[in-house]
């Protein structure tokens, strides 16, 4: 058996591979069949209505399995590029991108299926904002998807930047790190937008006249939700781009690795907890709109609160990536 | 694929350190400006009570954006804010949309644009915050709950901008870098169009609503 660094280089490529789609399969699954679920109960609520719930269905089944082809396009780059083996530090890249996409998709496949749920059941009970509805679930899936693509440019950028030059100590703590801050950090963010996204077009359904709120309410406490997906974005861009020193202690390796879990982890949380304030927001404000403007700000306030566990962690991996 | 990460920087040399430009975005950033600029002159051109489609677009635009202002902050503020309000929502759109234009780039992909946005954006909320409240109770805002928390908030205070400016900037630069690497693995006609669609319009409009409403919001916080 033969084992230079052109082996080493396809090994990591197909274990990266595996893994990317092996991981993002999994959030997906979660949210069809959760989709489907609610299908079911809603065609056998109103069945008339079934041909139009079905078709929801679908689409929403659709837009949530987006995430998993995102990691079956990283998993066919792997599979069929062919990898220049000048560098050692390609080995770890291959396996950041793998691992960075297959639990960037996790959230984002969940999450997505939830709006699409509510929306089916929404039109078992109300069939007039059929067309609402499915609008209203398209938008909230869609930012709900951003976490995922977070992960995938992380991952594109990770498979097409050259490292070749930089030493190799440091740099493959980095770009592991780099990838776990990015992917493991949207799994949360990607599952709160999901419930937001699900109250609000629950929310529609119950009281069609707040349509516009809830709508712009959404997109607010998404938007918010998002935000320790970002920090991960953040932190695995400087970790990318980010020159690091040659060093031949493995403590500077251990604190970048260190960096990227921290954050990746840290966000997954506040990513959850923030969903689940916008989420009763989001419910709240449908039943009683007049009072929507201190039901944001108290929205905003706990979000602020539940979210500052993550900004924790994003001082201490900056202190890691930084100062040690 | 060498386009990845890579910007064309003007840099000169002034008093021992370097002034750097980025061209392009300054260059697409006068673009959007024009634009507003022939979309403001035409639609207010021929004013009347039967009006244009231009005039109906435009009145579209300040009437949601006065209302949406009027909900958050009230009716005595929201003379004062909607104005910036509007203007800023209707630049980043064409700013998003700048990009489905071939050889034209969006200049929120650079991240200078959104986090000035987004710096701005903090400035007004704060100042707002002052003059509504009062300086002193302004400061006391930071003590809240205990004491020792100061730090805390403050870091939270300076994370809203970092998190707001990076969303936009995510979220435009990850559609340009997916679009290019697609074009780049497809070499099709077909495919890139509807990414450009996707990610230029649809998702460029959704970014471009919440940063406007995140800094409707954030003024808000303050102020109340």
């Amino acid at each position: 058996m033969i084992l230079d660094i052109q082996t080493w280089v396809h090994v990591a490529a197909f274990v990266g591979a595996g893994l990317s789609i092996g991981l993002g399969a999994t959030g997906a699954a979660v949210g069809e069949g959760y989709t489907a679920a609610k299908a079911n109960f809603a065609i056998s609520r109103k069945p008339e209505m079934a041909g139009d719930i079905f078709k929801t269905m679908l689409v929403g089944q659709a837009v949530a399995e987006s995430a998993s082809i995102f990691a079956l396009v990283i998993a066919m780059i792997l599979l069929f590029t062919e990898f220049s083996a000048d560098s050692c530090i390609i080995i770890p890249v291959l396996l950041a991108s793998g691992l960075c996409m297959g639990f960037g998709a996790i959230g984002s496949g969940i999450g997505a299926g939830y709006p699409a749920g509510a929306a089916c059941e929404g039109m078992a009970r109300q069939p007039a904002m059929s067309g609402r509805l499915t609008t209203n679930m398209l938008i909230g899936s869609a930012v709900c998807q951003t976490t995922s693509i977070y992960a995938l440019v992380t991952s594109l950028i990770l498979i097409y930047l050259d490292f070749s030059v930089r030493p190799l100590s440091p740099t493959w703590a980095a770009v592991m790190g780099a990838g776990f801050a990015s992917g493991i950090g949207a799994i949360g963010s990607g599952i709160g937008e999901g419930l937001v996204a699900e109250s609000a077009c629950a929310g529609i359904a119950r009281q069609p006249s707040t349509a516009a709120p809830v709508t712009n309410m959404m997109l607010l406490g998404q938007a918010v939700t998002e935000t320790t997906a970002i920090y991960g974005l953040l932190v695995s861009f400087i970790m990318m781009f980010k020159v690091f020193p040659a060093s031949d202690s493995i403590a500077s390796s251990m604190a970048l690795l260190g960096a990227g879990l921290c954050m990746g982890i840290g966000a997954l949380g506040p990513g959850i907890g923030e969903g689940i304030t916008a989420r009763g927001a989001v419910k709240w404000i449908a039943r009683n709109e007049s009072s929507s403007a201190s039901t944001i700000r108290v929205m905003l306030v706990g979000q602020a609160v539940s979210e500052s566990t993550g900004i924790y962690a994003l001082v201490i991996s900056l202190v890691l990536i930084f100062v040690i | 694929m060498e386009e990845l990460g890579k910007i064309h920087q003007l840099i000169i040399p002034f008093h021992g350190h370097n002034l750097t430009f980025n061209l392009e975005a300054i260059l697409m950033m006068w673009i959007v400006i024009f634009l507003l600029l022939l979309f403001g002159f035409l639609a207010t051109r021929k004013k009347g009570i039967l009006p244009e489609p231009l005039q109906v677009l435009g009145e579209l635009f300040v009437v949601q954006f006065y209302d949406l202002t009027e909900d958050t902050l009230g009716k005595e503020l929201s003379k004062t804010y909607a104005p910036l309000i509007c203007a800023l929502f209707m630049f980043l759109m064409i700013s998003n949309w700048l990009g489905i234009i071939p050889h034209l780039d969006e200049p929120t992909k650079d991240l200078n644009t959104p986090l000035s946005l987004g710096l701005m954006g903090f400035c007004i909320a704060h100042y707002s915050g002052i003059r509504a409240k009062g300086i002193k109770k302004y400061i006391s805002g930071y003590f809240e709950p205990i004491f020792f928390m100061m730090p805390l908030n403050l870091i939270g205070e300076l994370a809203k901008v970092v998190s707001i400016s990076f969303r936009l900037f995510g979220n435009i630069m990850g559609g340009s870098i997916i679009i290019l690497v697609v074009s780049y693995l497809t070499f099709s006609i077909v495919t890139p169009p509807f990414l450009n669609a996707f990610f230029g319009l649809f998702v460029g409009t959704i970014q471009a609503f919440v940063f406007t409403m995140l800094t409707v919001v954030y003024i808000s916080v303050q102020v109340k």
